[in-house]
């Protein structure tokens, strides 16, 4: 129990850095971080997929494509972190611990223990047979993700 | 062939970057515009085939082998599918011209078709985890739309929306999972049966405010409006119709109703709760747009407006009070798709959004001006045209159903409305012409052929209202009202 706490507070903590920060280099750095804390509590949720997933895509992955266009794009120079950083992130912390108490203590006995569902086969036959309709719509969401790069980073013709 | 609402739109969106490079402007007018021709035929097709049944569930299959997925055609997708391909083809009308000064018009047509896509997909999902994907696949395109226009405004609304949205999308997800653990189940039969025999009224009820949360920010409902009067003015106009006209109606008042009158069951809480946000935003919406100078902002308040009107007739819950919400969802749709288009109108010719700049402009602009009107008294609830009718339904539902105080507060906030469209008709089009419009000229061709399609059909659906009513949202209310439980189950489904 004392783990997975600390686990979900290191989410917190280096979720809300990456947002906090103004130089990107280390805001890419608290998502990773923040990505393989969660990929740790869903391996120890029993979710192995999920989490090798997240340690390997999003935690792997993305930071390198992150890094890399950091690396390329960065003028020189570093950035003046915000002095509003040091204290809005121990205030935001305490805030949301002390709301978390409260909202808990009160959710605790009114809500059922969530029972794993029914198992409905391996993890292949779960995404490519069950899931199916999902895998179109995750083509949807790549389609437009490539087709706004497309054109969010497009260049001017000249007779425009 | 029921799969082709999500597939061609996709398919097309896919190609379209590849035929920019070798038609600038043509092809990509003309592959847009004939996928949603296909797309009204594809309605009108499946509508006679599903004409008499409550529901078809349609189970697709590859050289014989089953695919797994399962589409929910019944009255109201269809319905909803209609409004979508007509108002889209509408806007792609308009694009040809308007979106020209843009540049890569063939990436602005692949997004809006991904977005299509994306909402098609939504009206034909038979389970809560589909739902989360296809709204995610509609707002990740729709967000680099907002800020198709690259300027510092576009920019900075789209990530307003898009952070709010995400706040959403999470809300929707958290009581996804919640019903997810509890039900073991996630298509909507299943869920509803979970549901109904779960012990723990608390848990639903918060799994309900989670899912009024998320479907509130999508459908800007006030008090989660403050994205919309941002994002809508700032994308361009055909992108402020869409959004207006059509997504915050898919994405927030269609999810919102299938979840809760077919899923969960309206009870008079969740009744109560959705009735007091209709009329809050209703009215609150209303004032705000009274105080607007910038015309998109005024119209983008006024669909937060509108909207409550839907919600209002939806969440009274009783078969006529449906009936009218669904009905003000499509009007509404024609209406302020035809206002947003005649807005770009507009900010084209002058190239100001500011309502004290303009004046005069009827003169110089005589279809634009007679277009608007059409859409302004449209939406204030003006007889005959189709806004009248749908207000008039919700107005003597509530009446029916004792509900005297809502009743007049709609009747209010209607004058309200009038009140705000008259004066975006005087200071626009009436009175003296500004001497800085002298030179301006009415819309190109194919954006007027747009507004007068619009326009025509606000006049028509109003003046034959009973056929609207009969051959489209009465299906559509009626697959509402009997809900999921028996047309599927009757489906073996």
């Amino acid at each position: 129990m004392i783990i997975e706490i600390a686990l979900l507070c290191g989410l917190v903590v280096f979720s809300a850095a990456a947002i906090i920060f103004r130089d990107l280099l280390r805001s890419a750095i608290c998502l990773a971080v923040a990505s393989l804390l969660l990929g740790i509590i869903f391996f120890r949720m029993k979710a192995p997929y999920i989490g090798a997933f997240e340690i390997s895509v999003v935690a792997g992955l993305i930071t390198v494509l992150f890094i890399v266009t950091i690396a390329l794009t960065k003028t020189g120079g570093d950035v003046r972190e915000s002095k509003a950083a040091a204290w809005i992130f121990p205030l935001f912390f305490v805030v949301f611990l002390v709301l978390d108490f409260f909202v808990m203590r009160g959710l605790i006995g009114k809500i059922p223990a969530l029972g794993a569902a029914p198992e409905e086969g391996g993890f292949g036959d779960v995404l490519w047979k069950a899931r199916t309709f999902d895998l179109v719509g995750q083509i949807g969401v790549i389609f437009a993700g490539v087709l706004a790069v497309l054109a969010l980073f497009r260049k001017r013709d000249k007779d425009e | 062939m029921v799969f082709l609402f999500i597939a061609l739109p996709l398919v097309v969106a896919g190609i379209l970057p590849l035929v920019g490079k070798v038609s600038k402007k043509f092809l990509p007018d003309l592959l847009a515009n004939a996928v949603f021709i296909v797309l009204l035929v594809l309605v009108f097709f499946e509508g006679r085939g599903i004409a008499g049944q409550e529901a078809a569930v349609r189970e697709l299959s590859w050289l014989g082998e089953p695919l797994n997925i399962r589409l929910l055609l019944d009255g109201f997708s269809l319905f909803m599918l209609f409004a979508v391909a007509l108002v889209g083809f509408a806007i792609s009308l308009f694009s040809i011209d308007y979106m020209d000064h843009y540049g890569s018009k063939a990436n602005f047509y692949a997004l809006f078709l991904v977005m299509i896509a994306g909402m098609n997909g939504l009206l034909l999902v038979t389970d809560l985890f589909q739902i989360y994907v296809f709204l995610e696949v509609a707002a990740v395109a729709s967000y680099a739309l907002v800020a198709f226009g690259l300027g510092h405004d576009e920019l900075e609304a789209s990530f307003k929306y898009l952070m709010l949205s995400a706040v959403a999308s999470a809300f929707l997800l958290a009581g996804i999972v919640l019903i997810f653990g509890v039900t073991g189940a996630l298509d909507f039969e299943s869920v509803s049966q979970g549901l109904a025999a779960l012990d723990s009224r608390f848990l639903v009820g918060l799994c309900a405010a989670f899912f009024i949360l998320g479907f509130g920010l999508k459908a800007a409902l006030v008090p989660f409006h403050a994205w919309l009067p941002d994002a809508h003015p700032s994308a361009p106009a055909p992108i402020s119709a869409a959004l207006s006209g059509l997504l915050i109606k898919v994405s927030g008042v269609y999810a919102l109703t299938r979840v809760f009158l077919n899923v969960f069951g309206l009870t008079p809480a969740l009744s109560t709760v959705l009735m007091y946000l209709g009329i809050i935003s209703m009215v609150v919406a209303a004032l705000l747009a009274l105080g607007q100078t910038d015309i998109k902002r005024m119209l983008a308040y006024s669909s937060i407006s509108q909207v409550g009107y839907i919600v209002l007739g939806i969440g009274l819950g009783t078969p006529l009070g449906i009936l009218g919400g669904l009905f003000h969802l499509f009007n509404h749709a024609l209406a302020k798709s035809l206002l947003f288009l005649n807005s770009g109108s507009l900010q084209m010719a002058t190239g100001t959004r500011k309502l004290d700049e303009m004046g005069g402009l009827g003169k110089r602009m005589p279809v634009t001006s007679v277009t608007t009107l059409v859409g302004s008294l449209s939406i204030a609830g003006v007889p005959p045209l189709n806004g009248f009718w749908s207000k008039l339904i919700i107005i003597v539902a509530l009446i029916q159903a004792g509900r005297w105080a809502f009743a007049l507060i709609a009747v209010l906030a209607s004058v309200l409305t009038l009140w705000y469209y008259l004066l975006i008709q005087r200071k626009a089009f009436f009175g003296k012409l500004n001497e800085k419009w002298a030179s301006v000229r009415e819309a190109p061709f194919w954006m007027t052929v747009s507004t007068v399609l619009l326009a025509l059909l606000c006049i028509a659906t109003g003046i034959f209202f009973a056929g609207t009513v009969n051959s489209w949202v009465r299906p559509a209310a009626d697959a509402v009202v009997k809900g999921l439980q028996t047309a599927l189950g009757s489906l073996g489904f």
